[in-house]
């Protein structure tokens, strides 16, 4: 049996509530192509069933969260269709800008680094180390997050997925006492390693073998460091 | 000379929340942080819903992180001229359920399970927000008709078809349609949804 026009113009809501048959929708579907006013009235209609969903809004488990960005790295996107035009490209620039000032902040806290150190040993691996986060934070999808830490300034995480790596920057941390440093770890369900121990004031390191879901933590230590962290972060970030 | 009180007319709210469109333009090109930001405002709705749908909580769980991965990878389908990013995702999120439940009733040897111990799961899951919307949905439902709030509540979130929910209701077919067709126009007019 075949529908007419104005049959099919009552299935609105029932295909907005995902009321009808597959054959049904297919059909309807095609009849939404040539009618501007049911297409019209199926948009203001998606738009109340989201209400009807956001009313049923529960918190997610938390384990998800971290299941479906960690999925997000291994799973390619879709290309956009030919000539659908958008917009929205009003926060590209700013984030580009974001992203640039970030690494600066980490090469100006290399450099400082570099020239804190004074063996040719430490000459060598701080070069080294130089041109490894110089790589990370240039990276195509490098991605930064920053936040204050509890002992004061802030810390910036640059991390290339891609890379697997992160470059971990502070700046404005609190002196500390003879016989304690800050040392950053590499949080994991499975646990902390060390990414190893930064000096006072400005500076950055290298962290390898990062994992999407990974979390970056700084913790005060006892001077050279520890196997495991013994002490509340002053700063968590996600990589 | 001061204009006092300089525009002040956002709510808290509006001020939080993430312009979600502008967020899915740098999702699409593969920002990861965009996303997390979308996640936040997203997973609950999604797994909300889905879970009012599929009720099993595992399957629910497993259901919302499907819908939550195809907005990653999907996002560049997504046309801000065609509604909002959060109707467009509740869209795909709906019929994966719905879906759900229609291959599960399609198949003829199903298994009434004994629901696992989940008590210690339900504690962190089962917060149920009080939203704005939760109160204004709650409304705009009590000013339906009954067979109106009836037929779209099953529809929508019992994921039942309109035949399905005319035999419940034992209503012919047609007033179905109709029915969930002008108490959803009504709720749109009562909820005010710009469109």
């Amino acid at each position: 049996m075949k529908a007419t026009g104005d049959d099919l113009h009552v299935l609105t809501g029932s295909y907005v509530l995902d009321a009808v048959s597959d054959a049904e929708r297919e059909e309807f579907e095609r009849h939404l192509q040539n009618c501007p006013t049911c297409e019209a009235e199926v948009r203001g209609l998606r738009e109340t069933a989201a209400r009807l969903a956001m009313a049923c809004t529960v918190t997610a488990p938390a384990r998800m969260e971290q299941r479906v960005l960690a999925a997000t790295y291994q799973t390619r996107q879709l290309p956009p269709l030919p000539g659908s035009g958008r917009q929205a490209r009003i926060l590209h620039f700013p984030r580009r800008l974001a992203l640039v000032a970030a690494a600066a902040s980490v090469a100006a806290a290399v450099g400082l680094g570099i020239t804190q150190l004074s063996t040719q040993h430490q000459l060598d691996t701080a070069q080294a180390d130089a041109a490894a986060i110089a790589r990370v934070v240039t990276a195509p999808d490098a991605h930064v997050e920053t936040a204050r830490t509890s002992a004061g300034g802030s810390v910036t995480v640059v991390t290339s997925a891609a890379l697997r790596e992160a470059v971990v920057s502070t700046t404005g941390l609190a002196h500390l006492s003879a016989g304690r440093v800050y040392q950053v770890w590499v949080m994991s369900p499975a646990g902390a390693r060390s990414a190893g121990l930064i000096p006072t004031g400005a500076s950055s390191l290298l962290a390898s073998a990062v994992k999407p879901g990974d979390r970056i933590g700084i913790t005060v230590e006892p001077a050279g460091g520890t196997k495991r962290p013994t002490t509340t972060p002053v700063a968590v970030l996600p990589v | 000379m001061s204009r006092p009180q300089a525009r002040r007319w956002q709510s808290p709210e509006d001020e939080q929340a993430p312009d979600l469109a502008a967020l899915m333009s740098l999702v699409a090109r593969g920002d990861h942080r965009a996303f997390e930001q979308v996640y936040t405002e997203l997973s609950g709705p999604v797994y909300g819903m889905v879970r009012q749908v599929l009720r099993d909580p595992a399957q629910s769980e497993e259901v919302a992180q499907e819908v939550l991965l195809e907005i990653w990878r999907s996002a560049s389908r997504f046309d801000p001229a065609k509604g909002s990013a959060a109707a467009w995702a509740l869209t795909i999120a709906h019929r994966r359920a719905v879906d759900r439940v229609r291959s599960e009733n399609a198949c003829a040897a199903r298994e009434q399970k004994v629901a696992p111990d989940l008590a210690e799961e339900h504690d962190v899951a089962e917060v149920v927000e009080a939203t704005l919307d939760h109160q204004r949905v709650r409304r705009c439902l009590d000013g339906l008709t009954e067979l109106q709030r009836d037929s779209i509540k099953l529809a929508y979130y019992r994921g039942y078809s309109y035949p399905q929910v005319a035999t419940l209701l034992g209503v012919a077919l047609g007033t179905v349609k109709t029915r969930i067709r002008d108490g959803l126009i009504r709720m749109r007019d009562c909820m005010e949804v710009s469109w």
